[in-house]
């Protein structure tokens, strides 16, 4: 683990030429030591070495590729009046008999769920996996259409195009699993996540949140649920945490996102 | 060395070819669009909101929800688009007349003219724009609206499909006298003071990010394969990658992370 870290080891096959002074022998060896590597890396790349050499990845839900609903069925919904899941669609009154403990205070008219104002996180914390960071980052779309990720393994993005957490519909927030090099990353264990789990976090206005989770599953990224994660229910307090997971391909991608789905329980 | 050149770009251009896929279906005919609602440069109002819109062929549904507002008056809330506007909300430097706020008419520029108007019951079309005794008076400085079956015309369920459009609330007061007052008239309708119509909350109503996200350590070498848009990534966890490219042990350097 420990060689991950230090200095470029690129400067490596370089140095021996530097310190003699000698071009010849030393500057042959770092050039034969660089195609060994090379040949080595490559085949590396093409086994995709993450997913195949029996190296431990990080936990994923029960099945990774196919949605994988949990107990609860207050899964995110997919659009108005579609699918049989009690809370389905924007119509407001069901919402109350199937989760007892959605009570976080009154709401108000239309049925909508009781929602915050706009205020950024500063903290997030998801005890059953021993999670905690203060470190956050804005996410948002590029040129390309797709989302920006975080810088580091340890920060968490807020999608900044989206609710802060306590607004009405789904807060997306997204960490990585791990480095390149195979680090943990701040969501490295949000597979373990399960229903009925917590997810708490605190804004800067002072305010404490309390969110459960629904479910968690794995889906492909080329068959990304992006209804659900981004669209969810618009009259009610939502929150999505991502990560990768899965198998990885020959040039290191997770084929996999992972999914926390979960809504507002409690303020504080 | 040659091999792992032409791996990179081989991989690089597969990566692209994906993400054109993948922005596709964005634009498809029946999609949603959605809107953080946050306070219109200049007109004080301390106050946030959501909205978001689902584009059914002709018809939208639109579920909005803010809170800070005036309490107990009416406001008027409308989806804004003009082909020629900026699809934004206003900023400062719309303020043409310099009287430090930003009436509806000077938001002109960034977000076009009325295209619906978000009533509770009744007509929704620009004429109800200012059809005070239908729009919601957010009691307790609250609205949750949610209304369906809202016809719009081709052009503007397209406009709304593209993420061109912006959701307004208007109504705000700014010397805070618990009530629409004020000498300053309303420059949409002269019976009206200004505080009555002016923008309050504003919010750009955006396509969702296309795809899942690429938050596995593989992120790193592919923006380094491509450039990279995310300059911290570069910065923080490419540096030593890029080191190790350069010199033509980036391949290696992998190689042996991950044994």
């Amino acid at each position: 683990m420990s060689e991950r870290t230090e200095s470029p080891d690129g400067d490596r096959p370089t140095r021996p030429a530097r310190r003699s002074g000698v071009s010849g022998a030393g500057v042959r060896a770092a050039v034969a030591v660089t195609a060994i590597l090379v040949v080595v890396g490559v085949i590396a790349l093409v086994l995709g070495l993450r997913g195949t050499s029996g190296t431990p990845g990080p936990p994923q839900p029960a099945a990774a590729g196919v949605p994988s609903t949990s107990t609860s069925p207050a899964g995110p919904t997919a659009s108005p009046g579609q699918g049989g899941t009690p809370t389905t669609g924007p119509s407001p009154s069901t919402s109350a008999g199937t989760r007892p403990s959605d009570e976080p205070g009154t709401s108000d008219d239309n049925g909508f769920g009781d929602f915050l104002e706009a205020s950024e996180p500063t903290s997030i914390e998801i005890p059953s996996i021993g999670v905690r960071s203060s470190h956050f980052v804005p996410l948002s779309i590029q040129r390309d259409g797709t989302i920006s990720v975080p810088g580091t393994a340890q920060e968490v993005g807020l999608y900044d195009a989206g609710p802060t957490p306590g607004q009405l519909g789904p807060a997306v927030l997204a960490a990585h699993v791990d480095t390149p090099s195979g680090v943990p990353g701040i969501f490295y264990e949000l597979g373990k996540v399960r229903a009925g789990d917590v997810v708490k976090v605190s804004r800067r206005d002072g305010s404490h949140l309390r969110f459960t989770v629904d479910k968690v599953a794995a889906y492909k990224k080329t068959q990304f649920p992006t209804e659900a994660v981004y669209r969810g229910d618009f009259t009610k307090a939502e929150i999505r945490l991502v990560t990768c997971g899965g198998p990885t391909d020959s040039r290191n991608e997770y084929r996999d996102n992972v999914v926390v789905f979960g809504h507002l329980t409690g303020t504080s | 060395m040659r091999t792992t050149t032409t791996r990179i770009a081989g991989a690089s251009l597969a990566a692209a070819a994906a993400m054109a896929l993948s922005v596709g279906p964005a634009f498809a005919a029946d999609t949603w669009v959605s809107a953080n609602l946050k306070p219109v440069a200049g007109n004080g109002v301390d106050g946030s909101g959501t909205a978001m819109v689902d584009v059914q062929g002709n018809k939208i549904t639109v579920t909005m929800a803010a809170n800070g507002l005036l309490p107990d008056n009416p406001h008027a809330a409308h989806i804004h688009f003009g082909a020629e506007a900026r699809h934004e909300c206003p900023v400062l430097s719309d303020d043409k007349n310099g009287d430090g706020h930003l009436n509806t008419t000077e938001g002109g520029p960034a977000y076009g003219d009325i295209v619906v108007s978000l009533t509770k019951t009744g007509d929704t079309s620009p004429k109800s724009g200012l059809a005070i005794d239908r729009f919601s008076t957010a009691p307790g400085g609250k609205i949750a609206y949610q209304r369906g079956s809202i016809k719009v015309s081709s052009a503007v369920a397209k406009a709304i499909s593209a993420g061109e459009s912006v959701v307004v609330i208007h109504g705000v007061d700014y010397n805070k006298d618990g009530k629409y007052s004020g000498d300053t008239k309303s420059d949409l309708m002269p019976s009206l003071p200004t505080e009555a119509t002016d923008p309050a909350l504003c919010g750009a109503l955006r396509v969702a990010p296309a795809g899942g996200m690429h938050t596995g350590g593989g992120l790193a070498a592919d923006n380094l394969k491509t450039g990279g848009q995310n300059e911290a990534l570069m910065l923080v966890g490419g540096g030593a990658l890029l080191a190790a490219a350069g010199s033509g042990a980036f391949a290696a350097r992998r190689a042996r992370s991950r044994a």
